[in-house]
């Protein structure tokens, strides 16, 4: 009885959402969003945030509803650009496609950027979709789950997160152990929020505030690879240049293939994405490991496998979905993005808080349906752009290694507008060059890079609740069973080790 | 596109030269600098000052909001000082750019190092507890504290921030002593009070205002120097017997150092009339912000003095105070 009426209710809610998403003042804002987002995505560097910003005042005259629809758009928008670099030019265009570059930069190597650009465009697409399902669905009821999830919580899911590593190793066990340490001593670069002492500056106010994301992750990825492949001095042809329509989009095969991974990026994005202290590249990383450690073929990781693709790509989307759910039902922005939005919220003169659906429910059906909508205008949008991007690959070296060094640079610069992060840059760049000589695994680097901080934070907040006492992170229930998760997944590898060396002695 | 033309636009706001101010009147955009982020309180600040401006036309010129993020507030301020001289750059300052030169080694620039123009606001703000807190009052809150020393937790921002100060000067006052939790981010503090995760904290009166009318906190007391309209029946601290000095969130506008007299005159007077528009009213009245307006001089004496209190807090919380 109750289920019913509240079906009904989201059915007319819907219905309404659509009439007021589908007029075509809105209709031409959800697409202008969707496309300058893909735009702002496929730039490294100027990410949402800095998007939303800027366009903030032109939105003082708009309705609301219109407003908050286009800056949306904007939003998981750039979700869909973001994996165009990564793919193409292994320059990561947001932090939250990091996780790509791994597979999706040796499909292109191996002539199939095509399909792996397409298979980014359907994953986001798909769980964009369940996003947006989950959001109008579940919001209420799982934003208050959310928020049993405390400091112990996080502190568990960044340890699932950092398991994650045996899954990212390539032959050495030790050397990816290695590069995740020094990942999480990077992290830790900067000031002590704790205690406000400054570690690792050398003495360097631009250190104060640690190294940005976006500096390690291009210098170790893009500049790294350029670099590699420079001193290589292969032909003038970089990459394999597809040919044909066939080879432009994903087989029927790969569709199958990403059976799984569509909804393994769906469901984790969106639960990570509820998640106010979480953020969408731990969870491109915790689908890729998930994804990884389901598959039948985990060894082909890292080589070009579209599953590799799909799932981090999808969870990156669904992702913007659940962090709408706590900033639209209780006001609490759990990213940068949702943050500028709640800022906008209140110079629009609405009146963000656990009340804000009751009182607009213009505004919150409207956003749903958009984002329906917009989903839809962004498969439609992306996908022909394919053939497109991936013509970028006809370039010649000499002119796409310097193209890409500019785009680094320009998209370090624009984060911080500081000349000091293009030095970090270019250090970072010859740190990524050293790994690949000596056969380091960048992608453990970055996990501990991104989960360190977070990590650190939540540890050492836990124990400022237990007054120092550590059984607090297993005396919880949802913190133990992460926990025992993350030490499964650690153990696992020397499980199967030990079973291959038995059944060899037996043998 | 549009991201395109805006790093074409920054480039030029950086690259275009000073020029020599007589009676002077700006010709060109403004370059309006914020330590915060996109979405952070200056930079919400900085855009809605932009915005209001416009509107009210009394410049004839655009003020481009730039963020320069980083060092707690240093990055900003050491751009301000790289500008020296340029009068097309003005830029937000918080209570944060009182704190971190007293605290941090590196951060070697001073707010008396660069050209205060006015103060603009005061903001107040709310100390909370969750709705089915067994605390109603701030005195129950302090005595339950006194009880079980380190027991209750306060979640909040990092050290030497307005909630640090407000429970340093309350910790003193009363003897009691509870648990200090940061959370970099708001909506996180907010989420570790609303979860249980946390006993109190304090919040911003305009965000407090929503989670009251959805019944999910309860005010215990306010920090401002008289009630708040939306909150007649709610004390302030020192109504509620609390004999401490009232710790606002201050914000105002700086410009580079070496600024000619008559530069900061044409500020002065710009956001004198500003402050006195209907749109800035109706955003302080929305947010619930006090007019904090002071010109130039006094504003001065305020740093001096607001430095000197800060520094007591900091050396009394045993934080190393390095200038």
């Amino acid at each position: 009885m109750c289920w019913d009426s509240e079906a009904v209710e989201v059915i007319s809610g819907l219905l309404h959402g659509f009439a007021v998403a589908l007029t075509p003042v809105n209709l031409f804002w959800c697409f202008a969003g969707c496309f300058l987002g893909t735009v702002v995505g496929v730039l490294p560097g100027l990410g949402p945030p800095a998007t939303i910003a800027m366009l903030l005042p032109l939105t003082f005259q708009m309705n609301p509803t219109s407003a908050v629809i286009m800056l949306a758009g904007i939003y998981y928008g750039a979700k869909y650009g973001g994996s165009t670099t990564s793919i193409l030019l292994n320059v990561p265009g947001e932090s939250s496609s990091v996780v790509t570059c791994l597979d999706g930069y040796q499909m292109a190597k191996r002539g199939r950027a095509g399909p792996a650009l397409g298979i980014a465009a359907i994953a986001s697409f798909i769980a964009g979709t369940v996003g947006v399902v989950g959001l109008m669905l579940v919001a209420p009821p799982l934003a208050k789950f959310a928020l049993s999830f405390s400091s112990p919580e996080y502190f568990a899911l960044m340890c699932l997160g950092l398991a994650m590593v045996v899954l990212l190793a390539g032959e050495s066990m030790t050397k990816a152990l290695l590069a995740m340490l020094v990942g999480l001593w990077v992290a830790g670069m900067g000031t002590d929020l704790f205690t406000s002492t400054s570690r690792f500056t050398f003495g360097n106010a631009e250190m104060l505030d640690g190294i940005d994301f976006v500096v390690v992750a291009i210098g170790v990825f893009a500049l790294g690879e350029v670099l590699g492949n420079m001193e290589i001095r292969q032909g003038a042809q970089l990459l394999p240049v597809p040919k044909g329509l066939r080879d432009l989009l994903p087989t029927w095969q790969d569709l199958k293939d990403c059976r799984f991974a569509f909804l393994n990026g769906s469901v984790i994005g969106f639960l990570i994405g509820v998640l106010p202290g979480a953020g969408s590249t731990i969870a491109s990383f915790i689908s890729y490991g998930i994804e990884k450690a389901v598959s039948k073929h985990p060894e082909k990781f890292g080589t070009g496998v579209v599953e590799g693709v799909a799932a981090p790509e999808g969870a990156n989307n669904s992702e913007t979905g659940g962090a709408m759910v706590p900033l639209l039902t209780l006001g609490i922005p759990g990213s940068g993005t949702t943050a500028i939005l709640l800022a906008a919220f209140i110079l629009w003169g609405l009146r963000p808080g656990p009340l804000m659906i009751q009182d607009n429910p213009t505004l919150f059906w409207g956003l749903v349906a958009s984002m329906y909508i917009g989903n839809v205008m962004l498969l439609v949008l992306n996908l022909p752009l394919v053939p497109l991007f991936a013509q970028i690959l006809r370039l010649p070296a000499y002119v796409l290694y310097p193209a890409i060094f500019g785009i680094s640079i320009v998209g370090v610069y624009s984060t911080s507008s500081s000349l000091f992060d293009v030095w970090m840059l270019g250090a970072f760049g010859l740190i990524g060059y050293a790994m690949r000589k000596l056969d380091y695994p960048s992608a453990p680097l970055i996990l501990g890079f991104v989960l360190g901080d977070s990590m650190e934070r939540a540890l050492r907040q836990s124990l400022m609740m237990s007054q120092g006492d550590l059984s607090i992170l297993v005396s919880r229930p949802i913190s133990a069973t992460m926990l025992f998760l993350a030490v499964l997944i650690l153990v696992a590898p020397s499980f199967k080790k030990a079973n291959a060396w038995r059944v060899r002695a037996i043998s | 596109m549009t991201a395109r033309s805006f790093v074409v636009a920054f480039l030029l706001a950086v690259i275009a030269s000073p020029i020599a101010a007589q009676g002077f009147n700006p010709s060109k955009p403004i370059e309006f600098v914020t330590h915060t982020g996109p979405g952070g309180g200056g930079d919400v600040l900085a855009r809605a000052i932009a915005a209001a401006m416009e509107k009210e036309k009394l410049m004839p010129v655009r003020m481009q909001v730039v963020n320069k993020t980083g060092g707690g507030g240093h990055t900003a301020m050491s751009y301000l000082v790289e500008k020296k001289g340029d009068t097309h750059t003005i830029a937000v300052f918080t209570g944060l750019w009182f704190t971190n030169p007293i605290m941090r080694a590196e951060a070697n620039i001073t707010l008396k190092d660069l050209t205060p123009l006015v103060r603009l606001v005061l903001e107040p703000a709310m100390i909370v507890v969750k709705s089915d807190s067994p605390y109603k009052t701030l005195k129950e809150f302090i005595d339950a504290a006194k009880q079980s020393p380190g027991q209750l937790k306060q979640s909040a921002g990092s050290l030497g921030s307005r909630d640090w100060v407000v429970r340093q000067l309350l910790m003193k006052n009363t003897g009691a002593n509870w648990a200090f939790i940061s959370f970099p981010g708001g909506g996180e503090r907010i989420a570790a009070l609303l979860g249980g995760h946390v006993n109190m904290m304090v919040i911003e009166p305009q965000e407090a205002g929503e989670h009251i009318r959805a019944g999910n906190m309860r005010v215990i007391a306010q920090i401002a120097d008289k009630r708040l309209p939306p909150f007649p029946n709610v004390p302030t601290v020192q109504e509620a017997g609390f004999d401490i000095p009232n710790v606002p969130q201050v914000r105002g506008l700086v410009a580079p150092p070496g600024i000619p007299a008559e530069v900061v005159a044409y500020w002065e007077d710009v956001f004198a009339r500003f402050v006195k528009t209907p749109s800035w009213r109706k955003y302080l009245e929305d947010q619930l912000f006090e007019d904090g307006f002071q010109r130039s001089a006094e504003l001065n004496k305020f740093i001096d003095q607001y430095s000197e209190t800060t520094r007591g807090i900091l050396r009394d919380g045993g934080v190393k105070v390095v200038r």
